[in-house]
């Protein structure tokens, strides 16, 4: 079966069209952050899927277990840490105070008056501020898992639905979407996808690893010095390791906090503080270098702007995927323009 | 049913347009005895293109990424910047197999001279085959590596018979 060979010009119109309607829908069906979130995941599971066809099994057989795999974590996650994130947020809604937590307070209260006081903190009323902004986050996160929960359970099934294709037929996706270039941009186009392949799959595969790694250590320390919520402030910390120099210090402020809370005690935040510290040394020193293997050097301006487009255009989610996707459209454009330069396109 | 088993646990039918794939995959040196399954691999790898007559399908000095073998047509290698004729290419005849093993510039340009269907193999196809199939992919190595050795062998003979027809002229012309 031969399909009639198109010239270039024809060729190129439906790849624009497809492109422009693909953008289109992504943005204004709202689905972006759900294809965006499953092609990362495909993508930094793809490896597995390999592993195991090398070892016999099928395409489809490998994929089917990877995602069953993940799903089991996720339902497991879901059962051990869904009724103990209402209770927190119930207790953050009250707006009620431990009597550790009131007398931390107020030893704060007492550091601003004394110490800060140049800065107009003098008659600073942290108990009462800290009261109120507990409460209006246990509503917001209430009013968000209620409202949301439809949506959340969509993307519990979207997701994994979406990523099972993406792992099974993605060879076949692509090889489709390059049989649509044009026969001078072919070579061209493959030079460019495997290259992008190399750079992208070690840059977000060990930029994972090392946040798995970073968010388990930090459990393993909080569990240690005794904090509370340690599996949710791990994870957090793990999760904001993913942002460059602004993660290490979103980690670190709740867990601090939460360490102050709990024991009544301002330098209960020093144990912590030196904790991450070191964890932070070891992932730099000893992590990093292992899990990732290569790394998209990205400005820390850059680093910036793209964490406040990520936030402003999908929340939390966006600030976390801002710089993979970043790191992304740099490695395209750096490796576009190199690879471009070798052909003699006139 | 079958298809369903085949596709879930491992074996896979043949694709229709595979078929013809195969009887030109198994004329070439490099899937010389390769079974059916291993076959069906390889052509679910392949990149099929079409040119049209005097349409470049690679091009003297840019980035070799892969081999190319012609399904149906004709083609010419031509050597650049005269685009002088060097040889002529029909069904089944392959070229750029040095470029599976290293990214190395192509050393001549290949157009077709009529209406042409080419296979193309390329190198990071090949690797990511020896990835989640060792054993085939090793096979395909160690073939292309036989054929670039016979034609390294064959160069270094003609060589040897160039140079040695250069002395005796050297010889005869020098005043005795």
């Amino acid at each position: 079966m031969s399909s009639p060979v198109l010239r270039p010009r024809a060729e190129v119109a439906p790849l624009l069209i497809a492109m422009v309607l693909a953008v289109f829908l992504l943005f204004v069906g709202g689905a972006a952050h759900i294809v965006i979130l499953s092609l990362l995941l495909s993508y930094i599971l793809d490896p597995v899927a390999t592993m195991l066809e090398s070892r016999g099994m099928s395409r489809t057989l490998a994929t089917i277990i990877i995602v069953l795999g993940l799903g089991s974590l996720l339902v497991l996650g879901s059962v051990v840490l869904v009724p103990a994130v209402f209770e927190h947020l119930k207790t953050l809604q009250s707006g009620s105070t431990t009597a550790q937590a009131a007398s931390a307070i107020a030893d704060m209260e007492l550091f601003a008056r004394d110490k800060l006081a140049f800065l107009g903190l003098g008659d600073i009323n942290l108990g009462e501020r800290i009261g109120e902004m507990r409460q209006a986050i246990g509503e917001r996160a209430i009013a968000f898992l209620l409202s949301d929960a439809v949506s959340l359970l969509i993307n519990a099934v979207t997701i994994p639905f979406m990523m099972f294709f993406f792992i099974k037929d993605g060879r076949e996706m692509k090889k489709r979407m390059v049989s649509m270039v044009p026969n001078r941009y072919f070579e061209f186009t493959l030079d460019l996808l495997s290259k992008m392949d190399m750079q992208l799959g070690n840059y977000l595969r060990g930029q994972f690893l090392d946040a798995v790694i970073f968010g388990a250590m930090s459990i393993v320390a909080l569990w240690i010095l005794g904090v509370n919520y340690f599996v949710f402030l791990g994870v957090f910390a793990g999760l904001a390791n993913l942002i460059p120099y602004v993660g290490a210090i979103a980690g670190v402020v709740p867990a601090a906090l939460v360490a102050v809370l709990g024991s009544g005690n301002l330098s209960s935040a020093i144990p912590v503080l030196i904790a991450y510290a070191i964890l932070k040394m070891l992932d730099d020193f000893v992590v990093q270098p292992f899990a990732v293997a290569s790394s998209v050097h990205m400005h820390p301006v850059l680093v910036l702007i793209a964490i406040i487009v990520g936030g402003e255009l999908f929340g939390i989610l966006g600030m976390l995927l801002a710089v993979p996707v970043a790191g992304f459209l740099k490695v395209v454009l750096q490796e576009g323009v190199s690879t471009y330069r070798k052909y003699r396109f006139s | 049913m079958t298809d369903f088993r085949a596709r879930v646990f491992g074996y896979k039918r043949a694709s229709h347009t595979g078929t013809d794939a195969y009887a030109v995959l198994e004329k070439i040196p490099i899937f010389q005895d390769l079974s059916r399954r291993e076959l069906a691999s390889i052509e679910r790898i392949l990149h099929r293109r079409e040119y049209v007559p005097d349409e470049v399908i690679i091009r003297q000095d840019e980035p070799g990424l892969g081999m190319y073998i012609i399904e149906s047509g004709k083609a010419a290698v031509l050597s650049e910047p005269d685009k002088v004729r060097l040889s002529d290419l029909a069904d089944g005849d392959f070229f750029g197999e040095v470029s599976l093993l290293a990214e190395t510039p192509r050393s001549a340009t290949v157009a077709a001279t009529t209406h042409c269907r080419v296979l193309g193999f390329f190198q990071s196809d090949l690797f990511s085959l020896i990835e989640r199939d060792p054993r085939l992919g090793v096979k395909i190595v160690v073939r292309v590596a036989k054929i670039i050795g016979d034609r390294l062998r064959k160069a270094n003979q003609q060589l040897l018979t160039v140079s040695d027809e250069l002395r005796r002229a050297r010889q005869q012309t020098e005043p005795s």
